[in-house]
């Protein structure tokens, strides 16, 4: 990977060993994409198809990297913590959808008005409706931290709380502008294609484009974030008073860290109005995009640009993949399920007989060869935690199979609908066995 | 009559609540001295201090240093006016290495304004090596030069304390308010450090500073102040403060 740089000072220190947590987060990425990929094989979908599929999977995880990288710099960096992300995505999103659309003049239907229109028909260049969601998304970020900066820190979280609601009801609402419910439709795609392929091309297209914006963007950050001004963004975040006493204007730092933040998030916005094609105030701006980009930023490690990246990656990828599962699953089980049912017994037979025979011989244990394995083993709590673990997912295997033979196909819908509570049950794993996340941030060792 | 001190306090005042933790203060501070400040816990010295910072604002009062008004100043621009001010707990930032925190500490330093590292990358290169290798030296002084790349976090008590006076150092101050800075420092470090002290004070600059440690003030200080009950009580040199009746009744009467 690019060593970072410090206003053009190498800043990395020398002989560094092979990155661990970074082949693991790589492979994981890899692992989902071709769970993916066989999820679509078994269910026969064409290789176009899947490909589409995967690029869609890469253009959304792109637009949450952007997203996380914004949240990186205002919260891994800074230390300002953002609970409206989705807000700034939503300006974002808008904006570009206003400036880039053709006109759409009101429908209306035997006298009743269906669609009031929108504001726009502007037919400006993506380019510059970017720039625009960006400086939108920017000056909102600017409005709020003016006056919630200067409070407690706690206040900066209430405020944009409040201001991701109120521009959720306002997009609802504020039908004349932002087409209400329906939203904004038929913003076009960077180029048009008029073939069979289109979505296939589309999808690339989208990929190339973002996968561009986002290195710019890393790059970009990289810089910025590591040179003496990103230095006193962390200072800011480990100790203001003390940033302060060290003769630094704290609140103009900050103030430039939370509206590049939100610049960012504009920008992922203008890319997801441009991926999807349409617009609306629905789940795409809801809280919970807020929640999955944090757990993305904490998964891969806060303060690392990198490590937001891996963890967007990841964590949507979860999210596609129970997506890609969620048909294929209750086929394979209802079809595995007298296989399931012989690998249950036999595995609780050659338990059984393994732990007799381990406990049996624990007495007479030798302290050479096998004999220290095994001690050792026994002196981590390996066997009581593995022991533990494997009942919970023997005890599970067959919960399961009776479950399926009572009501065949529940399990699948189940598995897709806890998916969540899955990556919750991940996050919290992760959190106590590495708080600083997969790729944790690194020591900057000068030179 | 004080016209020629460096900093002056004048019937400074600040309540937390119903603690009056400095009532009516007054004092002064000349050029180019070692000024003690000494008092009972709780006599408000740290609380005096970090109003001169500008870290709190006074009820009341008015603070001059070297010929500006500075109370209500941010705490940043007192710093740019050349006084700086260590902390009686050290706020080390904790994941910066002890290089980062002292480079941190420089004024001026170009490659701390974003626009400049866009358009002027040659001077924010230029004035980053600069600063490092002058935070280079400092450490040597402060003999922290063997744990430059170690993150602040990992220090021992004392050597807090030693990050704390090399960071006041890097902003080049005429005026350093030294918040208790060799408690926790071993004995034989001390002495060394105490005698970096009077060199710098005879390279020109002022030394402030509050500390518990007798052997310090009166060997090392040329003036000391009493404080006790927010009021300055006594001052006068060492063996003079030393024998004071009110002094010696302040410290017993706690
Ligand atoms: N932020 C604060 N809020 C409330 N009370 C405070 C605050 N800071 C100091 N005090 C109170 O003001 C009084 C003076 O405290 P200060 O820290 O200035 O004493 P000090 O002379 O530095 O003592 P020590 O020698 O123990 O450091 C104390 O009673 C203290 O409890
Ligand atoms: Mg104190």
């Amino acid at each position: 990977m690019a060593s970072t740089s410090s206003g053009g000072i190498p800043n990395q220190a020398a002989g560094r060993k092979l990155p661990w947590s970074e082949v693991i987060a790589f492979v994981a990425i890899a692992v989902i994409v071709l769970a993916g990929v066989l999820a679509g094989v078994l269910a026969g979908a064409s290789p176009q198809g899947i490909l589409t599929n995967v690029g869609f999977y890469a253009s959304i995880a792109i637009i949450f990297a952007v997203l996380a990288l914004g949240f990186n710099l205002q919260w891994g960096y800074t230390g300002l913590f953002n609970a409206g992300i989705a807000g700034f995505y939503l300006i974002g999103a808008y904006t570009m959808a206003i400036a880039i659309t053709a006109p759409s003049p009101p429908i209306v239907i035997g006298g009743i008005p269906v669609y009031p229109g929108h504001l726009g028909g502007y037919s400006l260049p993506l380019a510059v409706g970017a720039i625009l969601a960006m400086l939108a998304a920017g000056g909102a970020a600017v409005i709020i931290a003016l006056p919630a900066l200067r409070l407690r820190a706690d206040y900066l979280a209430i405020a944009t709380l409040a201001f991701a609601s109120i521009l959720q009801i306002l997009a609802n609402n504020l039908q004349s502008v932002t087409g209400g419910a329906i939203g904004i439709t038929g913003i076009p795609k960077p180029i048009t294609f008029v073939s069979a392929n289109a979505p296939f091309l589309n999808a690339i297209t989208i990929v190339g484009i973002g996968s561009a914006i986002l290195l710019l963007f890393l790059l970009l950050l990289q810089f910025m974030a590591e040179s003496p001004w990103g230095r006193v963004l962390r200072a800011v975040r480990e100790d203001e008073e003390a940033t302060m006493a060290l003769g630094k204007n704290t609140f103009n730092y900050k103030l430039q860290a939370f509206a590049l933040g939100g610049a960012l998030m504009g920008l992922a916005g203008a890319l997801f109005a441009v991926t999807l094609g349409y617009v609306s105030p629905s789940s795409s701006f809801a809280p919970a995009v807020t929640f999955s980009v944090w757990v993305m930023v904490i998964v891969g490690g806060s303060g690392n640009n990198r490590g937001v990246i891996v963890g967007a990656f990841l964590i949507y990828g979860l999210e596609w993949l129970s997506v890609q599962l969620k048909d294929y699953v209750p086929i394979a089980l209802a079809a595995g399920l007298p296989t399931i049912r012989l690998l249950l017994i036999v595995v609780g037979l050659i338990a059984v007989i393994a732990a007799g025979v381990f406990v049996l011989f624990s007495r007479y244990m030798p302290t050479r060869g096998w004999g220290r394995v095994l001690r050792k083993i026994q002196e981590r709590g390996w066997v009581r935690n593995g022991t533990i673990g494997a009942f919970a997912l023997y005890g599970l295997g067959w919960v399961f199979v009776f479950l399926e033979q009572y009501k065949p196909g529940a399990i699948g819908d189940t598995i897709f609908y806890t998916r969540l509570m899955f990556i919750g049950v991940l996050l919290i794993i992760l959190i106590i066995y590495r708080p600083e996340g997969i790729l944790r941030e690194h020591k900057r060792v000068l030179r | 009559m004080a016209s020629e001190s460096i900093l002056r306090v004048n019937a400074v005042d600040k309540a937390f609540g119903g603690i009056h933790a400095v009532d009516r203060c007054s004092l002064t501070v000349l050029p180019q001295s070692i000024t003690g400040l000494i008092g009972p816990n709780g006599a408000g010295k740290s609380t005096l201090f970090n109003i001169i910072a500008g870290l709190y604002r006074p009820d009341g009062g008015e603070i001059w240093f070297d010929g500006t008004r500075i109370d209500g100043l941010p705490p940043y621009e007192i710093v740019h006016l050349g006084l700086t001010k260590t902390w009686q707990i050290p706020h080390e930032l904790r994941n910066l290495t002890v290089l980062e925190n002292l480079v941190l500490a420089a004024k001026g330093n170009s490659g701390e304004r974003l626009l400049n590292l866009f358009f002027r990358p040659r001077q924010v290169k230029r004035d980053e090596k600069q600063w490092r290798a002058r935070a280079r030296e400092v450490l040597k002084l402060t003999q922290l030069d063997g744990l430059a790349n170690e993150h602040a976090r990992t220090l021992s008590g004392g050597q807090k304390k030693l990050l704390e006076l090399s960071r006041a150092l890097m902003s080049d101050p005429a005026l350093v308010l030294l918040d208790e800075p060799v408690a926790g420092v071993n004995p034989a470090l001390t002495g060394s450090l105490m005698d970096l002290i009077e060199k710098l004070r005879q390279g020109g600059r002022t030394f402030f500073l509050i500390e518990h440690d007798m052997n310090v003030v009166m060997n090392r200080c040329d003036w000391v102040i009493v404080m006790h009950q927010g009021r300055r009580i006594a001052e006068g040199r060492p063996e003079m403060v030393k024998t004071d009746p009110v002094v010696i009744e302040s410290y017993l009467g706690g």
